[in-house]
């Protein structure tokens, strides 16, 4: 047994250890403190004001895609991003040394704690209990009470969660009806045929009977007019300025207009276009969120539904001996360019996808392929969607959305103005004026020898596009010929003169051809039985552009106006 | 002993908080318009895989340790050297292995091989789900006491353990089931290995990690100053299994090593409240209504079966979206119907594929259904769990010494040194019986 002295001896070392351990424990964790407290400053610094200059510093990247000669924004973006790295690395420096040094802290905070507690460690002293019966029934019941609080909060905590809305991957992402939309040129696909129902019997454009509305367009153009929902959409431009108009489908209003401008399409020289084709002779495409449009110097702009402008690309003013006219199509968040240009041999011709919410290019593809007017669409063949394209000499197939290409096949020639259909299992390609030539579009490769079926030439347009039931392809001349073929047998079933001109190329909606005339006359004709006229109505000003079939109305654009037909209240067909 | 934790924890602690510095995001590499080429990285990333013998190696190391800590527990009961192996056990499984593979994220291995038929389970991981499940059968939880390097790590901060009330610490232990339950639910889909995803202390055995993670780990440490192993108690999945095991298990933790003479010296020696003090005799009336409550509580345990069950299931649309093939339908539908900007590589990526959406949707929703019916399992469980917690809450349990609880005591050896006889056996109190 330890004697008095010796206990004396050991409380007296401890009593002047005691105060050492817990000095020592302070010192370290006041250390500590102070050093997580710089490590957190650098922390807030690297995450939120380095973030925010990387920011810029991604803005300033996507800007200068759209003035790639501009010196000044390039130096200011070299000069940003030294500071970036410069200061990230210095803070991941500093945090690796201050990690360690909190490390240091933390271990003498606890040592000293460890310490001390050793030194005032005492044998434990149950204190007397009271009704130890009573306890243990309490703390039963508590423990049944928390298991049961456990429960509730389990419980209220999923029924939460069930409440927040998911996503149903059944349903479309359209938010309005398929007779609602008119995406792009010719319509959902490119192929000019309409679904919406109740489209308007009767109107004359003289005495504004069945016009809802008419309302003058600021710049020209002869792209055909777009609309989804409540908006309809159009583009105009001169020699000097390019713009995209919104307008209301119910009241007409002009809700917005939206200029496009980029570095890469100014000239020094006045743009040599063809006054047939004009400034804003392709058609834009909107998703139902944004609207892109292009112009005939190669400016590509994109807005929000609010006018909004989003982004704007420079593409180069395209070689174009006419003025460039293809239009734009859209597969998912893709807008598709079909930029051909120049001849073959230039090499200068390319499809280009860009992503809609950044104007940023995903994919792109040269084409072997002079310059050509024709517009792209997409439509999809067996279980997949393909971009089809039309040029000089190659009908080519796309994987629209990493720009792969599937099939071609060499059948066209120069100067080629209508845009391809797929019908009826079918990729129908017209070389203006020569031929048609029909094509399965289930091979890989060149299939020139081996996927095209049959190739017709009598009665071949020069601009108008095909248009097609699946049964039937209608093709219309621009001096008036209508011709029909079967598309099993290409037996060419009968052929109406018209009596008028035509630019605009051929709609069906239901069991009628809509065919709209040079100077504004809509030839409505069945088709079931051979040709059958129903009706003709005038508008009475002169018409580029193909119209558009949407909720029961049908939007066309004249050189100057555009016309809403139809009505505020549904009508019976 | 109290020297020996010193020195380890100066050993330990700059260890984990290095982590937390070298956790920086790594460096993206420089945009380059001059045509330079960065050279090839090959050499500089690709990591040498590890050779076999060493995780055979690993196995024999943690059955050694296993059969080690099952011999100190019961046969030396010594807390000095429970806590030296407890050193060892952090150094390779935690530091040196780097908390891979643990048998706690090898529950997720084991549900996966069952449902994913095209998954292969090395039998190295299944060695390392099993030996600790059958150590504790015959020998209680042994492996939570000096093999675990999460409860390792745990141990050595638990500088000032309070008492959990134990209606609080009853109520808390339902997170490990619904852990559990969560993990097995995610794994079985192949949607995630959430215990991995959310181990609160690789990132400390890595040196790197999430900074978010590195908080959850460095907030877990600063609570198991005041609390003791609050992972082990209230999180850890794999203690779940465990505690069910040691309740079978034929040998286990005793506080004295004869008899228990009741002089409540042990009462307050457990930081992790796992020591039952004997059983009072409940008043007449106490008891009848508590038959009354287990009559009613084992009638409706089908009822809260049914309905955590229904809710499970119900919860399928927000827990399938730990499915990567959930979420990317999910952003590609937003980003299709332009209700968010930009693209995500992810979604780049699909579209590159050039796969129809349609069946990226049958994907997903065959996926969501797969949750729809795991969420009646997970759920049902939970019910489960809740209600058996509950009845044997109402039933008396009869104790007339002071025990180590067969299911909550992690063996870690604490309460030995606190009794009487501990210190007889020891021949520490000879000296002293009698002596004043």
């Amino acid at each position: 047994m330890k004697s008095n002295s010796d206990n004396n001896t050991e409380s007296k070392s401890t009593s002047l250890r005691y105060p050492t351990a817990v000095r020592i424990a302070v010192v370290g964790g006041v250390f500590s403190v102070i050093v997580a407290a710089l490590l957190a400053v650098n922390y807030v610094q690297r995450t939120v004001f380095d973030e925010r200059r990387i920011a810029e510093l991604d803005r300033l990247k996507i800007e200068i895609l759209s003035r790639p000669n501009d010196e000044q924004l390039m130096g200011r973006i070299r000069q940003l991003d030294l500071e970036v790295r410069r200061d990230r690395i210095r803070r991941v420096d500093f945090s690796r040394k201050g990690g360690w040094l909190l490390a240091a802290g933390l271990v003498v905070m606890v040592v000293g704690i460890k310490w001390a507690d050793t030194l005032r460690r005492k044998l434990p002293h149950p204190e007397l209990r009271g009704d130890v019966r009573a306890e243990q029934v309490t703390e039963a019941t508590w423990a049944r009470r928390a298991v049961t609080a456990g429960l509730l909060l389990l419980g209220a905590s999923a029924l939460l969660l069930t409440l927040i809305p998911q996503v149903d991957f059944v349903k479309s992402s359209f938010e309005v009806g398929p007779d609602e939309v008119w995406p792009g040129f010719r319509g959902p696909g490119g192929v000019g045929v309409g679904v919406t129902t109740n489209v308007p019997v009767k109107w004359n454009g003289g005495t504004g009977e069945g016009i809802l509305w008419k309302k003058k367009v600021p710049l020209r153009g002869h792209n055909s007019p777009i609309a989804w929902g409540d908006r309809v959409f159009v583009s105009g431009a001169d020699a000097n300025e390019r713009q995209v108009y919104c307008f209301d489908a119910d009241s007409g209003d002009l809700l917005w207009r939206g200029g496009v401008e980029t570095e890469a399409g100014k000239t020094s020289e006045p743009l040599d276009v063809m006054e047939d084709t004009g400034f804003a002779a392709p058609t834009c495409v909107t998703d139902g969120k944004r609207v892109c449009a292009i112009f005939a110097n190669g400016d590509v702009g994109c807005f929000d539904y609010k006018g909004k402008q989003l982004w704007t690309r420079g593409l180069g003013v395209p070689e174009s001996a006419y003025g460039y006219a293809s239009s734009l199509a859209m597969y998912r968040n893709l807008v598709l360019i079909q930029y051909d240009q120049a001849t073959e041999e230039d090499e200068k011709s390319k499809m280009i996808a860009l992503n809609v919410l950044s104007g940023q290019t995903v994919w792109e593809t040269k084409r072997p392929v002079g310059g050509a007017w024709t517009s792209p669409i997409v439509d999809k063949v067996g279980g997949s969607e393909q971009l089809i394209t039309c040029g000089d000499p190659w009908v080519i197939a796309y994987n629209p959305a990493n720009g792969e290409e599937l099939w071609r096949a060499e059948c066209m020639g120069d100067d080629l103005a209508p845009s391809p259909i797929y019908a009826g299992g079918l990729v129908l390609a017209i070389e203006s004026n020569v031929k048609m030539v029909a094509i399965r579009p289930d091979g890989r490769g060149d299939v020139t020898k081996t996927h095209i079926l049959w190739m017709v030439e009598d009665g071949i347009p020069d601009i108008p596009s095909p248009v097609s039931n699946g049964e039937l392809v209608f093709l219309l001349t621009s001096d008036g010929t209508l011709t029909c073929y079967r598309l099993t047998d290409h037996a060419k079933l009968w052929e109406q003169d018209l009596g008028t001109g035509f630019n605009a190329s051929p709609t069906i909606v239901g069991n009628r051809l809509y065919l709209l005339s040079e100077k504004g006359v809509m030839i409505i004709a069945e088709f079931a039985e051979g040709y059958k006229e129903a009706a003709r109505y005038e508008l009475g000003e002169e018409c580029h552009a193909s119209p558009a079939f949407v909720s029961g109305r049908i939007y066309i654009r004249g050189l100057e106006n555009l016309y809403c037909i139809g009505s505020t209240a549904s009508q019976e067909p | 002993m109290m020297r020996s934790s010193h020195v380890t924890i100066a050993l330990l602690f700059p260890l984990m908080l290095t982590g937390i510095a070298s956790a920086a995001e790594r460096f993206p590499p420089p945009e380059f318009e001059t045509g330079y080429e960065l050279p090839p990285v090959t050499n500089i990333t690709q990591a040498v895989p590890r050779g076999d013998i060493y995780e055979y190696l690993d196995v024999a190391v943690l059955a050694a340790a296993l059969a080690l800590s099952s011999y100190l527990v019961l046969k030396k009961r010594s807390r000095r050297w429970i806590y030296t192996l407890m050193i060892f056990s952090l150094l390779y499984f935690g530091f040196w292995r780097k908390g891979c593979v643990c048998p706690i994220g090898a529950i997720q291995n084991v549900v996966l091989s069952i449902f994913d038929e095209t998954y292969a389970m090395p039998i190295t991981v299944t060695l390392f789900f099993v030996l600790p499940l059958v150590f504790t059968l015959f020998f209680g939880r042994t492996f939570c006491a000096a093999v675990c390097p999460l409860g390792a790590m745990q141990d050595l901060v638990a500088l000032r353990p309070i008492s959990i009330p134990a209606w609080l610490e009853a109520g808390l232990r339902l997170f490990a089931y619904v852990y559990l339950a969560a993990a097995v639910l995610f794994a079985a889909t192949g949607s995630a290995f959430i215990i991995c995803r959310y181990d609160p202390f690789v990132s400390f055995f890595r040196l790197s990690g999430w900074f978010n993670i590195l908080v959850l780990g460095a907030c877990i440490l600063l609570i198991g100053v005041f609390v003791g192993r609050p992972y082990c108690r209230f999180l850890c999945p794999y203690g779940v299994i465990l505690r069910q095991l040691s309740r079978l298990s034929k040998r286990r933790v005793t506080i004295t090593p004869d008899e228990c003479i009741k002089c409540r010296l042990c009462e307050d020696s457990c930081p992790f409240g796992a020591i039952r003090e004997p059983t009072a005799e409940w008043p007449a009336g106490h008891y009848v209504k508590s038959k009354k409550r287990l009559g009613l509580l084992i009638a409706i345990l089908p009822v809260l079966i049914f309905v955590f069950g229904w809710l499970g299931s119900e919860l399928k649309g927000i827990a399938s979206r730990a499915h990567s093939t959930v979420r990317l339908a999910d952003r590609v539908h937003l980003e299709d119907a332009g209700r968010v900007e930009g693209t995500t590589n992810a979604s780049d990526a699909f579209r590159a594929t050039g796969k129809d959406v349609e069946q990226l949707n049958a994907e997903a929703s065959g996926i969501i259904a797969q949750f729809g019916t795991g969420g009646w399992v997970f759920g049902g469980f939970v019910g489960l769990v809740i209600g058996l917690t509950l009845i044997s809450l109402t039933v008396q349990r009869k104790r007339t010494d002071y025990e180590a609880d067969r299911g909550s005591c992690l063996a870690c050896g604490r309460c030995f040194e606190y009794c009487p006889r501990e210190n007889v056996r020891l021949k520490r109190l000879k000296e002293t019986v009698g002596g004043d």
